[in-house]
């Protein structure tokens, strides 16, 4: 587990956004994005299970229902490997910003959920480079799926159907993700991901994780100009 | 019931045969598969990367040049998992006798060589049951390679280009397959390897891997 505990030594800074859907995460990294592109900085962004190599069969065997745990995480383990090789460490040699809706930990959360065993999936994602900054929007799971679920019934792995645990998706969804959410905020103590409360308005999360950039960025000789 | 048990605790039997590209495995394995057949056990053959979900996706990598070393570990981690768990573990807990061509040991060599850590490939596979038997087998790699270049030619990976030990196709070859046959040869006593030199006529290996397979039927496990 090296990697994800030691600081790395690239130019760039990592940045990463993590919680269950319906969180805001993805909002405000989008916020957070068009702002550092406004002043000016070199920024890209990836997402979970978007890799060209792997995301399309990951999703066609989701649609199939035909994943076991182990190879469900394997397959996001994949897809990640290829982002980080790829897209990830090159932009942070090169100085950029990098910005990741979702990172490791949401492996770590989601597969353990699944009942994969914990030191297992760490292991696997040993390669992963430690964040400078890593956010987690904490939420319950009801209020999650009154966010996501206002007009449709929550999906077949995003409810953890696969585990069988209720043959209503409704009631799936609140057990599986409370146990992600059980994962993830113990993840808060293990590897010092900062929490924030998901409940906050757009506008005070904004400005937190903007001063908390800074703050990363100015600690790295960088120091940006957020008059603008 | 016999006082006699499979090593996993499952009723069918896990039989493996490892070793290189051209070793024979593939024709050892089909002569191992009629002559249980022919004593009325039930037997599924499964090879090294052919998950309906993964495999293809391999090869198309494999093609466009789409694989790093740790993309290329976990893809095969995936293709191996899904077949374990779909067909592998399925098959052994209805009885059947499994044959393998290949196993999570091939990765092993493979990853290792290609500059991962093994501990980490390990861990890859740490839930894979062990198997009953497994078979290597040992080959020179001078004869591998006249087999190689007799039947289907060098192949990009098989001949570890991927690694860039040398722009030369015989050369890269000889470097990989020796480096791979290091590990191998690291993985015969941890792993409880019968070793056949894979020289010898394929009726003399045939006769000595089913003497082998032929020790465990007469213990009555499976019966």
């Amino acid at each position: 587990m090296a990697k994800l505990t030691e600081k790395h030594n690239y130019q760039g800074t990592l940045v990463c956004v993590e919680g269950i859907d319906g969180s805001g995460k993805s909002t405000q990294l989008e916020l957070l994005r068009d702002w550092l592109k406004l002043i000016g900085q070199d920024v890209i962004f990836t997402e979970w299970n978007s890799s060209e190599l792997i995301s399309q069969t990951t999703k066609l065997a989701k649609k199939k229902n035909m994943l076991s745990p182990r190879t469900f995480s394997l397959l996001h383990a994949v897809d990640f490997a290829d982002r980080l090789k790829q897209v990830i460490a090159p932009a942070l040699k090169a100085g950029f910003i990098v910005l990741a809706d979702r990172y490791a930990y949401t492996a770590f959360a989601r597969d353990v959920a699944r009942g994969v065993d914990p030191n297992w999936v760490r292991e696997v994602y040993s390669f992963a480079i430690k964040p400078d900054l890593a956010i987690y929007f904490d939420i319950e799971p009801k209020e999650a799926m009154a966010r996501i679920c206002a007009n449709r019934a929550p999906k077949f792995y995003e409810a953890g159907m696969d585990l069988k645990l209720s043959n209503d998706p409704y009631e799936s969804y609140m057990i599986f993700q409370g146990r992600v959410t059980k994962e993830y905020k113990k993840m808060v103590k293990e590897f010092g991901l900062v929490r924030l409360d998901a409940m906050d308005s757009i506008h005070s999360k904004q400005v937190e994780i903007r001063q908390m950039l800074i703050d990363v960025l100015k600690s790295k000789g960088v120091n940006i100009d957020d008059t603008i | 019931m016999t006082q006699f048990k499979t090593k996993n605790g499952y009723d069918g039997l896990l039989i493996v045969i490892e070793g290189t590209d051209g070793s024979g495995k593939s024709t050892q394995l089909e002569l191992l598969k009629k002559s249980i057949q022919a004593q009325s056990y039930g037997v599924m053959v499964s090879e090294w990367k052919t998950s309906r979900l993964i495999a293809n996706v391999i090869d198309d990598a494999k093609e466009r040049n789409l694989l790093n070393a740790t993309t290329f570990s976990l893809l095969y981690a995936a293709d191996f998992a899904d077949r374990l768990e779909n067909q592998i573990i399925p098959a052994l807990k209805s009885g059947f006798i499994v044959l393998l061509d290949r196993y999570y040991y091939t990765a092993l060599a493979r990853d290792v060589v290609r500059g991962q850590d093994i501990e980490w490939v390990k861990n890859l596979y740490d839930y894979a049951p062990e198997p009953d038997l497994v078979f290597y087998l040992d080959m020179p790699v001078d004869v591998l390679l006249k087999r190689i270049i007799g039947t289907t030619g060098l192949n990009y990976y098989e001949s570890g280009r991927d690694v860039g030990f040398s722009t030369d196709f015989y050369k890269s070859f000889e470097i990989y397959q020796n480096k791979c046959l290091e590990q191998y040869n690291n993985m015969k006593n941890e792993y409880n390897f019968k070793s056949i030199d894979g020289t010898k006529s394929i009726e003399d290996i045939h006769k000595i891997m089913n003497a082998e397979v032929q020790k465990i039927l007469n213990s009555g496990v499976l019966d």
